[in-house]
């Protein structure tokens, strides 16, 4: 198994002239789990989209085992996956069609198999949606429909801003199942969110982002 | 990846006929107005009109790509866009040239229908159709760097067309000469030359240039 490690290294972000983060020191490795959580409006998006590369830094670096990762583009985009709290669906397509564009954009993603697609579709409970218009499916099923992205890679590194909003209890618990599952095969997975399910978890680091410092 | 995304974009437009039909009605509402102005002064009329063609052709492409990125940024497709390993620039690209695709050729294609309707003569006729298949790409590139440089600012309705329009000048120079010059009898090489030049210039640079003002506005 390929080893992967991601350090962020005393990274800082202001905006507005206002800091959103200050000298943050993190870094996790294969089969661990960060979860960052904090109150809203606290930095912990700008900072997921910093380890994503979205966000650039004002100081500090982010590494991917040692390389910094504004320097190696996109060897570093091939082994990451994002799924931002915006759904990143096209309402004018059906669940079907954005998710064979979203593909498109993901070389390891596989989507030529529709058993494998129907099935997946069926144990979160969205098989029904297959082919309506996003623009007709409640918020929570939309949340599913961009967290399958994550089944249907190979990608190790996943990067999740509050993959939990919208979701119900049942679906919480087939998302934790589905991250023990990618920390089983040696998958990192970094994610922010306000449900705390640190227990259900093995090495599983829980970070507290307040007044710009991670505790 | 290429035709996974021309496909996806030609069933968006299918799916949104708005968008394919209703700049086609705008170009067309917006012509048949000078006459209505002016007067059925024929003389007059058959003087103005390829200018007026080309500056109806300018508000259109305004109006498309005004607001072009802002579904998208709103979805957070850009996100992923950015995150992607595939290159965003080629993504942007053929964004660009689907949007031309489906916007601009059909306006294009009826312009023969109002060089008939204004009596405008065959040779002036097809080298307006010329400029207009050289400029509008470049306007359309132009007007998408403007919407992806008012990305991150709520009310951009005026700003994009007041930071564009310089832009479009030279465009607009070269092809409301290169129509004078064949309807005098004058030759036109160089203009088109000129426009050949600026598309040739423009197209391969911008999806660059977007990749980075779109990085810029999702950073601020």
């Amino acid at each position: 198994m390929e080893s992967l490690k991601i350090s962020v290294n005393s990274a800082t972000c202001y905006k507005n002239n206002s800091v959103i983060f200050s000298d943050i020191n993190i870094s996790l490795k294969n089969s661990e789990i960060i979860i960052i959580m904090g109150s809203n409006g606290c930095g912990k998006t700008t900072l997921i989209k910093s380890i994503s590369g979205i966000q650039n830094l004002d100081s500090g670096e982010i590494k991917l085992n040692n390389k910094n990762i504004a320097t190696i583009g996109s060897d570093f985009k091939e082994e990451i996956v994002y799924v931002g709290h915006k759904n990143s669906l096209n309402n004018d397509l059906t669940t079907i069609e954005n998710l064979e564009y979203l593909s498109a954009f993901d070389s390891t993603t596989d989507i030529s198999n529709t058993a494998n697609i129907r099935n997946l579709m069926k144990n979160l409970n969205i098989e029904k949606y297959k082919n309506y218009r996003v623009s007709d499916i409640s918020e929570g099923n939309k949340k599913k429909i961009s967290l399958m992205r994550l089944l249907l890679t190979k990608k190790k590194i996943w990067l999740l801003d509050e993959p939990m909003s919208y979701l119900d209890d049942e679906s919480i618990n087939m998302l934790i199942n589905i991250f023990i599952e990618h920390q089983k095969k040696g998958g990192l997975i970094f994610l922010t969110t306000h449900y705390d399910f640190s227990k259900k978890i093995n090495a599983c680091k829980v970070y507290t982002m307040k007044d710009a410092e991670l505790t | 990846m290429i035709k996974t995304i021309l496909l996806k974009e030609l069933s968006i437009y299918i799916r949104n006929l708005n968008s394919v039909f209703l700049p086609l009605i705008f170009f067309f509402l917006i012509i048949s107005i000078f006459p209505l102005v002016l007067g059925p002064d024929k003389v007059l009329l058959n003087k103005i009109i390829p200018g007026v063609i080309w500056i109806t052709a300018i508000l259109t492409t305004l109006l498309i790509s005004n607001n072009f990125f802002k579904e998208d940024f709103n979805s957070g497709i850009i996100e992923i866009y950015l995150t992607s390993e595939s290159s965003i620039e080629l993504i942007l690209f053929l964004r660009i040239i689907s949007c031309w695709i489906f916007t601009c050729l059909p306006i294009i294609i009826f312009i023969p229908i109002v060089s008939l309707l204004f009596e405008i003569p065959f040779s002036s006729s097809i080298i307006l159709v010329f400029t207009l298949l050289l400029g509008t790409p470049i306007l359309i590139s132009i007007g998408l760097f403007g919407s992806a440089l008012t990305l991150g600012l709520s009310r951009n309705n005026i700003l994009t067309p007041i930071l564009i329009i310089p832009f479009y000048i030279p465009v607009l120079v070269f092809s409301a000469s290169a129509i004078e010059s064949v309807s005098i009898g004058l030759p036109y090489y160089s203009q088109i030359y000129i426009l050949l030049a600026l598309l040739m210039l423009i197209l391969p640079t911008m999806p660059y240039l977007l990749k980075y003002t779109l990085e810029f506005s999702i950073n601020n």
